[in-house]
């Protein structure tokens, strides 16, 4: 059993010991204000910014109020695309799914992309149970997973951690496991990177069953999305020979185009990148490239609990790109760890009571009230989240549940304040009556002491003197008679018996009624799991107003709607921004363009598709460069021997520095453009377009898709991006100009003919 | 203009001279300050600490109070937002359809004191003098609830004889939060004590703001700390003639 949140202190014990620890405090502090600087960069570029959120927010929010006809929609197609799909009521319910599975295709050890779904159930302890070995990939997961340790960040699990302690984990752990750290490991973030790539290699390329979950599912098309930087994850989805997602209902959108909203916001919010170095769109299974079994678990957990609260269900529209948390100031200073659940800061305030039951749990019970409210989470929330209002509505609910049981301190005091603030007439006695208690507490003007509760205030801070002579008594006495002295009758006198008996009654406790259960309700009869869920989904719906109708809010930039006058001049510098080295050449230059990045990065094999234009290999050194045509039966072994892939590409987005394969002509399988450490891409000019919708417009849905933005990068140690953990290191692009084209769309002839013209800076 | 003045319960009983700062500033500037005395509280603590019953019956004391006035004013960014914000979120949840239309019908009437000034009255020169290096924290909730934006540093900016610093990542909380100060008293003070050294980083010898909640955490730990910091609302700031 490794170590879990079950043990966990409510927030305010919880943040104790992580304010004690300044080393946990400046690693978050430092963390936390680079990736601010670097996300508002990012969002500020974006004049459609907030009109992109609002189309989040609607989107998410629609798809939400018709959940069970979307998730009836993506079951159907998941199946036609050759997938099965699995509902699961709760935890328990998906281990035993995904243990079943497992243990069904024979396998004793299966690989892991991150996934936020999975460490929620507790999925490693459920296979570790059943003698099934979990490797975590993600690099910050496998930190926290060699560490023995618990993550802390939605994104970046290991914020916690400076590059010394994990070179320490590094070094202690990883040979317990299987491939040892090298013994000269250094700190620097490039060397652990690498020390993780081949700890997980033979994992990844022997790899029978990985487990994944998913950034969004289309309903259209039955589509999974998984949003990642390393190639962790596109090792896991496509060298596998069966795959199993686990999913939380409120992943689900309802369409293909929706992605081109959520794919513009969420590494902004997330990294502060542009876009993240790859996000797979896969669908069911496809022939001959990729797992050949695809199962999908659909899980439910509480959150058909939160889709019954109208307010509570906002939270269910949230992408997990932490942004919320890299800007709140709680957050900043206690770390993740003091929420007491995998879903820390301010989303995981709102969503853990939600999932897990207020009033059954002191831990989660302490979580609404773990703010300020400074609304700092609300402004960056890709989804528009109000988590200010989201926090007081459950500290509500968890007043209410605590009042049904009995009165408490609290409680009383805040009745008797109630009462006293309820007449003008009791409050100003009870200033008076409060000035001259006050004296007893005077030491030089200033309270150092206050008891009980209110003595969490004087712990570290003075409090006020009340004045001496109140507003409305200076205002009675200075401005006596004038026109706002005439009351509206509001105020009623009271003897002093009938205030004694009020403030006695104000005083007796409320009885509340208990909420009923609602999104646990399950159909009666209906023992499928399948039943059940998209029952209680029904159930947690009907109590919705009535659905209006209106189309989702796009008032975005779309498709043919951006402005740009050189996109390929801005592909170039967005893609050099992210270390990728891009060179310009007319089509009579490509062959001797391609020979050349092979030769510049010493790369002596090839692996080419199948359906490659030959004349694009026309200028190889063939007594340099061994080339190997892909197969199906290419294995992942062979690939790994192979130093370089070459594909074309279907599409690719200048505002993101963006290439976009999607299995077409002259691409190959995905792994091809995967496993091999060096990857050229040709990139026909025609092909750049200015944005993320323009992209979308020109692929089909169903079709597996891989963008690419860039080398394989990780930035899981300490927020500092280092290129190169598990996709190819080395990314070559190769942009073929159509001279008279590029006159028409540039103005200038960029390159003459002959030699390529270089364009990386490296 | 008549303005009715919401002193707030805060200002009434521990801040009375920012009251009256409101008072002589308006009427120092042609208008005439009423004061409906059934006023109490809006309800904001008992909202933000899940006490919705009794904020649902201030709420509602609020708006009966206060409908029959055409232009209200608080000097308090944070009692104006529980007002026009919180208010129809508490009308929603009771299913109050009659207090949710009224709520919708006083809210724009409701004016935080700076935003009344530079919206409402279209002045940012107030006449006044305050010959002093200030720094301004903007409150969370001036800056995120009802957006007041840099309406307190044009107010600022023209007052004789007054410098104005800048609190480096002003925009940060200062930790109060209300009940949070209370039951995450740690993690408060740990906040308030990075806000108290940006302060001093400003070089501030006043530091205002648009509400006095904020400024008593703040003052509050700087006086356990012996630091010298004075602290005022900014409408005592506003409404300053002379040097005192």
């Amino acid at each position: 059993m490794t170590r879990s949140f079950a043990s966990s202190l409510p927030f305010p014990g919880a943040a104790h010991a992580a304010l004690a620890d300044s080393q946990l405090r400046s690693n978050l502090a430092r963390a936390t204000t680079t990736i601010r600087a670097k996300r508002d960069r990012v969002v500020g570029e974006l004049p459609d910014f907030e009109e992109l959120r609002r189309a989040a927010e609607s989107v998410k929010s629609d798809a939400l109020a018709r959940l069970d006809e979307l998730l009836l929609e993506l079951e159907t197609n998941v199946r036609a695309a050759g997938g099965d799909v699995h509902y699961a009521r709760d935890a328990a319910e998906a281990n035993a799914i995904v243990t079943r599975l497992v243990l069904a295709s024979g396998a004793r050890e299966v690989v892991k992309v991150k996934s936020m779904t999975t460490a929620e159930i507790g999925l490693n302890d459920a296979l570790a149970a059943a003698g099934i070995d979990a490797w975590e990939t993600d690099l910050a997961e496998l930190i926290v997973q060699l560490g023995d340790d618990l993550p802390s960040h939605i994104v970046v699990p290991a914020i916690h951690r400076n590059r010394t302690e994990i070179r320490a984990t590094f070094l202690e752990q990883m040979g317990r496991r299987g491939v040892p750290a090298p013994s000269e490991l250094t700190d620097e973030p490039a060397d652990l990177a690498a020390a993780a790539r081949a700890h997980l290699r033979d994992r990844f390329l022997s790899a029978k069953v990985a487990i994944s979950g998913a950034n969004f599912a289309i309903a259209e098309s039955g589509s999974l999305v998984v949003v990642e930087s390393e190639g962790n994850g596109r090792m896991c989805l496509t060298l596998a020979d069966t795959l199993i997602s686990v999913v939380g209902v409120d992943k689900v959108i309802p369409s293909y185009q929706d992605l081109e909203i959520f794919l513009q916001l969420l590494a902004r919010s997330a990294t502060g990148e542009r876009m993240n170095p790859y996000t797979s769109i896969f669908t069911g299974v496809t022939d001959g490239d990729g797992p050949r079994q695809f199962h999908l678990v659909l899980l439910d957990n509480g959150r058909t609990h939160a889709l019954a609260d109208l307010v509570g269900r906002q939270a269910l529209r949230c992408i997990r790109c932490a942004a919320c948390l890299n800007v709140c100031p709680v957050y900043e200073r206690v770390g993740g760890h003091a929420y007491g659940s995998v879903y820390p800061g301010p989303i995981g305030a709102v969503l853990t009571p939600q999932l897990d039951h207020v009033a059954s749990d002191p831990v989660a019970a302490a979580l609404p009230f773990a703010s300020t409210l400074c609304g700092a989470c609300f402004a960056v929330c890709p989804v528009r989240i109000d988590i200010p209002r989201l926090l007081v509505h459950l500290r509500g609910e968890v007043v209410d549940a605590t009042r049904a049981i009995g009165p408490t301190a609290e409680s009383t005091a805040m009745a008797v304040a109630g009462y006293v603030l309820e007449d003008s007439r009791r409050l100003r006695l009870a200033e008076r009556l409060a000035a001259r208690a006050a004296r007893a507490l005077d030491r030089r003007g200033r309270v150092t002491w206050l008891p009980g509760a209110l003595g969490g205030w004087t712990a570290s801070r003075d409090a006020p003197l009340p004045a001496a002579r109140s507003f409305r008594e200076w205002w009675s006495a200075e401005r006596a008679g004038s026109s706002g002295a005439a009351g509206s009758g509001a105020a009623r006198a009271h003897s002093g018996t009938s205030a004694m008996r009020a403030l006695v009654e104000a005083m007796r406790p409320r009885r509340q009624t208990p909420r009923a259960p609602s999104g646990s309700a399950r159909a009666p009869g209906a023992d499928d799991a399948r039943d059940a869920v998209l029952a209680a989904v029904r159930h947690a719906l009907a109590g919705s107003p009535a659905r209006d109708g209106v189309p989702a809010q796009r008032a975005y930039r779309r498709a043919g709607e951006h402005v740009c006058t050189s996109p390929l001049e801005l592909f170039t510098t967005r893609l050099e921004d992210y270390k990728a080295r891009v060179v310009h050449v007319p089509p009579a230059g490509l062959p001797a363009a391609v020979n050349e990045a092979l030769a510049r990065a010493g790369s002596r094999s090839l692996v080419v598709p199948a359906d490659l234009d030959p004349a694009w290999l026309a200028g190889l050194d063939r007594a340099a460069i061994a080339i190997v045509v892909d197969t199906p039966e290419l294995g992942a072994l062979e690939l790994d021997r192979t130093d370089a892939a070459l594909s074309a590409c279907a599409v690719a987005i200048a505002d993101t520095g963006t290439i976009v394969l999607d299995g077409g002509a002259g691409q190959g399988r995905r792994i091809c453009s995967l496993v091999p450490d060096h990857l050229v891409v040709v990139v026909d000019a025609r092909d750049v377009v200015p944005s993320v919708p323009d992209a979308l417009a020109r692929l089909q849905p169903g079709s597996p898709q891989t963008f690419i933005s860039g080398p394989s990068a990780t930035s899981d140690i300490e927020l500092d991006r280092v290129e190169g953990v598990h996709g190819p290191r080395r990314l070559d692009v190769v942009v073929v100009l159509d001279v008279r084209d590029t006159e028409v769309r540039d103005g200038e002839v960029r390159d003459a003919p002959g030699a390529p013209a270089r364009r990386g800076r490296r | 203009m008549r303005i009715a003045l919401f002193v707030t319960c805060v200002n009434d009983a521990l801040y009375p001279e920012t009251g009256i700062a409101v008072v002589r500033l308006l009427e120092r500037l042609g208008h005439e300050v009423v004061f409906p005395p059934e006023q109490t509280c809006c309800g904001q603590m008992h909202l933000n600490s899940g006490y919705r019953t009794e904020a649902l019956r201030l709420a509602r004391r609020f708006v009966s109070t206060f409908d029959p006035c055409d232009v209200v004013v608080a000097p308090s960014a944070s009692c104006v937002g529980t007002v026009v914000e919180s208010y129809a979120h508490l009308a929603e949840a009771a299913g109050d359809a009659g207090l949710l239309a009224a709520v919708r019908s006083l809210a724009p009437r409701v004016h935080e004191l700076c935003e009344l000034l530079v919206d409402v009255l279209g002045v940012t020169d107030v006449g006044a003098t305050f010959p002093h290096t200030v720094a301004y924290h903007p409150t969370c909730h001036s800056l995120r609830v009802i957006g007041l934006g840099d309406r307190p540093a044009r107010l600022l900016a023209e007052v004789r004889g007054l410098r104005l610093v800048e609190i480096p990542d002003a925009t940060s909380c200062c930790g109060f939060g209300g009940m949070f100060a209370l039951k995450n008293a740690e993690t408060s003070t740990a906040m308030v004590g990075d806000k108290l050294a940006a302060i001093h980083a400003a070089g501030a010898e006043v530091l205002c703001a648009a509400d006095n909640s904020c400024l008593t955490h703040i003052a509050g730990a700087a006086s356990r700390l012996r630091a010298s910091l004075r602290s005022m609302h900014i409408a005592e700031i506003l409404a300053a003639q002379g040097a005192p």
